[in-house]
């Protein structure tokens, strides 16, 4: 993740919808933090109450090998 | 308690030596693994006999000629005159002859050829030589030094070189010859025919840097190991030790080590290697080497029988501690060197510390203290190493924070304890341990009612753990904690006598508390309850590591499985050699391969059979490799454990156990309360959520969660919405679809990270 900004990219058109706001997630700045380590990423976020969605895909993927490295150091 | 629970910093730098440098060489040197051959040590060259067999052994005679010529520039005079200390040393002798390594590399020379260059171009060397003298030493000085690039001349009586041979060597003339061509690579000056005596040797000496002579030359005796004289000069010591040829050869090697840390301006005597006979503690099972008989050598070994000579070589290596321990298989690395790079990794204070998974991987169960033939303790550093990352907050809680927080639990919600109705004060606790209850609840209720009824004096009832779980953790001050809150309890109940359900309990606990016996010395004494279960078969017996150093419950064991009537077949790797089942130090939490090799290795004798274990995390780990495992007291009662029980099934056993407990032995009404909405998973999600350790308990908490603040995503293509809960160190996601109050989960995910918008 460091020196990456993006690697989610939002689908085209969006297809996610904020449940308590009714309304569509946007991308949006938002920040992973672990063990005092921060990483700033673009996620989709609800423009109102300000939810960040982690798909799937990222959480057991780029994140979860982040984390590990950085239980390690 | 909560504040164990806390992230540390990568930020925050703390450092504590693991252990002082003379005990991290203390621990070190029981491992003898690096320690030479003994057939190595033996030879004064320094040959690696070893690897010439190897070699020979798959028909490379070159490879076994050049570490021939390595050690001396005459090997073929050497494979002749060489009485073979190292065959004296060899570990075949012990079982019958050893093996012929002289006559091997006769064999050798005469099988390869000369080869034709040598691979590495050597810079020429300016200091000069002068040589005088025409026995095997000089000659083999001069061709040496001159085989490492320096300029160098050998006065000489000899006519020629044939006549020079002849006078070092009292070989046949078919033998010198061979050695000719080597001579000649030499590159060497030779003045033949040249009178030698002192005075000559002093006028010619002025325009030489370096000077080497016979021992009819030698003026004052020379140092015993450098062979220099008061003026840096080098000749042959008087004292022998080996027969003509190898001392000479011998000492020609240890000249040109003199000769190059002259030329190095330092004292000949510093930085030598090993030289000559050497010590070797090295430890070779013979056990598993099958006798064969050594090929006569009728003049010279064909290539044939050189190989099959060769091949008796044992290839002498200790892997005594390897043979049962699957950890130091997977990190292939002996004790020495793992201990060596566990030790540096605890002293990183900034960086990536790569054996953080290599210490927590090893089970702690002491197997290697015993099949070590030094008693090496493997275990003892890895615990300690743990306890030193945990001090200097450079574990990652990450890495055992699932089973902490499971020990924890067996000792609040899992937890109960209670006297035996009836009895004012008990004479005695059941403490069945924490994966008894939660693999085999059935069983421990059995137990605990047979229990209360034939063991006089009372019996209480102590459902928790018994906090090894944090000291494997290398968390020392939770486990005083939990060891100060077992105090407390066991206080309450009016300190009984602790019946330990479990080894690992009963040996944890008996540091703390003054009486502890094993459910199997009860047995033992008052029997077998009516009705215990009938085992007309052969069984195998797979110990606990918890018992390790405990004969006596390995023999109560054995009595109360015979007493079943089943015949027990002892194995090679039973009682104090036993392997851990990958449950011991929490690998299965670290390491889930290393965890599967050793849960293997433990039936690796007789995959078929059937094996009686008396840990309940062993028959769990056992059977869930596939094995056929049971535990004793599934026997003696009659119920059987849960089969590989999710980690989300054995926290609901212990909480059913409980409820049991309470209401039919205590008479306590349970008050269930009624969930508020149902939930549906598949078994595709069930697995997801056991591969990536989430509890359905913390599924529930979500979905709660979600119910109270709707914070959801909702998902147009595939109709689902997806939430968040954070729940301690961890976020959980759940994919779902709602209808009403039922859930039906598609997904469940985690992460540690947090997430915000910026
Ligand atoms: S058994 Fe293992 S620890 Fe012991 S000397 Fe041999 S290699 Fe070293
Ligand atoms: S068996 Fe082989 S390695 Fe062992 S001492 Fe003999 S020659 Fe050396
Ligand atoms: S797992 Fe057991 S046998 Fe292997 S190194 Fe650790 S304590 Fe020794
Ligand atoms: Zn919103």
């Amino acid at each position: 993740m460091p020196n990456e900004k993006t690697y989610y990219s939002l689908e085209a058109g969006g297809n996610l919808i904020c449940h308590k706001c009714g309304i569509r997630l946007v991308k949006g700045n938002a920040v992973f933090e672990y063990l005092e380590n921060a990483f700033p990423v673009e996620l989709p976020v609800c423009p109102q109450c300000g939810f960040v969605y982690v798909p799937e895909e990222l959480a057991m993927g780029r994140v979860l090998s982040v984390e590990k490295v950085l239980e390690d150091k | 308690m909560t504040d164990h629970f806390k992230e540390r910093s990568t930020r925050d730098y703390h450092q504590k030596q693991l252990f002082a440098k003379e005990e991290l060489e203390k621990r070190e040197s029981l491992c003898t693994h690096e320690d030479p051959p003994f057939c190595n040590a033996a030879c004064p060259l320094k040959l690696d006999v070893k690897a010439m067999l190897a070699a020979v052994s798959e028909g490379d005679f070159a490879k076994g000629r050049s570490l021939l010529e390595y050690i001396t520039p005459f090997p073929e005079i050497l494979a002749y005159g060489c009485e073979g200390p190292c065959r004296r040393t060899c570990r075949r002798s012990e079982i019958e002859e050893s093996v012929n390594i002289p006559a091997i590399e006769r064999a050798v020379m005469r099988h390869s050829d000369v080869p034709k260059a040598r691979g590495l171009l050597k810079m020429r060397k300016k200091q000069k030589l002068a040589v005088f003298g025409s026995e095997l030493f000089t000659v083999a000085v001069a061709a040496d030094m001159a085989n490492k690039k320096y300029p160098v001349t050998l006065y000489t009586e000899a006519e020629n070189e044939m006549d020079l041979f002849r006078r070092c060597a009292d070989l046949d003339d078919e033998i010198l010859e061979r050695q000719l061509p080597l001579l000649k690579k030499a590159e060497l000056k030779i003045c033949f025919g040249t009178p030698l005596d002192r005075e000559f040797l002093e006028k010619e000496e002025a325009e030489y840097d370096l000077v080497c002579g016979a021992s009819y030359l030698k003026e004052e005796e020379v140092d015993p190991v450098t062979l220099c004289d008061s003026r840096n000069r080098i000749f042959p010591h008087a004292e022998k030790r080996y027969s003509h040829i190898l001392q000479s050869l011998f000492d020609a090697r240890r000249a040109a080590v003199s000769f190059e840390r002259i030329v190095q301006r330092l004292d000949p005597h510093n930085n030598r290697p090993q030289e000559g006979e050497t010590e070797s503690h090295l430890f070779t099972n013979l056990n598993y080497i099958p006798s064969e008989d050594a090929v006569a050598e009728n003049g010279l070994y064909s290539r044939e029988e050189a190989i099959r000579e060769a091949k008796r070589c044992i290839q002498c290596e200790c892997v005594e501690c390897f043979r049962g321990c699957a950890y130091l298989r997977a990190f292939k690395r002996y004790p020495r060197l793992l201990t060596r790079e566990i030790y540096n990794n605890t002293g990183i204070i900034m960086g990536d510390h790569m054996m953080n998974k290599a210490m927590n991987s090893c089970s702690l169960c002491g197997q290697c203290t015993v099949t070590c033939p030094n008693g090496y303790d493997m275990a003892e550093i890895c615990r300690a190493a743990r306890e030193n990352m945990v001090d200097t907050q450079k574990m990652s809680l990450a890495v055992h924070e699932f089973a902490l927080l499971d020990m924890l639990f067996s000792n609040t919600e899992g937890y109960l304890a209670g006297k035996q109705p009836g009895y004012e004060t008990c004479r005695y606790v059941y403490f069945p341990g924490c994966q008894a209850n939660a693999i085999a609840p059935d069983t421990v209720f059995k137990t605990y009612e047979d229990l209360m009824q034939r063991q006089p004096g009372g019996v209480a009832l102590m459902l928790g753990c018994c906090s090894v779980i944090a000291r494997w953790a290398g968390r020392r001050e939770l486990y005083q904690e939990q060891i100060a809150f077992l105090k407390e309890e066991m206080h309450k109940l009016g300190d009984p006598i602790i019946i330990a359900g479990c080894p690992t309990c009963r040996s944890t606990l008996q540091e703390h508390f003054p009486e502890v016996i094993g459910l199997w010395d009860v047995l033992k004494e008052i029997g077998l309850p009516e009705g215990s279960g009938k085992l007309q078969q052969e069984v195998m017996i797979h110990d606990a590591c918890g018992a390790r150093n405990d004969p006596d419950t390995q023999n109560s064991i054995r009595e109360i499985v015979s007493r079943l009537g089943a015949e027990i077949k002892e194995g090679n790797w039973s009682k104090e050699k036993s392997a851990c089942c990958g449950y011991g130090g929490l690998v299965s939490y670290v390491n889930k391969e290393v965890a599967s090799e050793m849960a293997e290795e433990c039936v690796r004798e007789d995959p078929q059979a059937t094996y009686i274990t008396y840990c309940m995390a062993c028959r769990d780990r056992l059977k869930r490799q596939g094995s056929n495992a049971v535990h004793f007291s599934e026997l003696v009662y009659g119920t059987a454990a849960d089969d590989a029980p999710g980690l989300s099934q054995k926290r609901r056993n212990r909480k059913m156990l409980k409820e049991k407990l309470l209401k039919e032995v205590w008479k306590e009404e349970i008050m269930q309360e009624k969930p508020e909405f149902t939930y549906e998973l598949s078994e595709e999600v069930r697995q997801k959520m056991e591969d990536r350790m989430i509890l359905e308990s913390d599924l529930l908490e979500t979905l709660q969660a979600y119910r109270d603040n709707q914070m959801a995503v909702y998902n147009e293509t595939d109709d689902t919405l997806t939430t968040r809960h954070r729940i301690g160190n961890v976020s959980f996601w759940v994919r779902f679809r709602e209808e009403n109050d039922h859930y039906t989960v598609i997904s469940v995910y985690s992460h540690r990270m947090t997430v915000r918008t910026r």
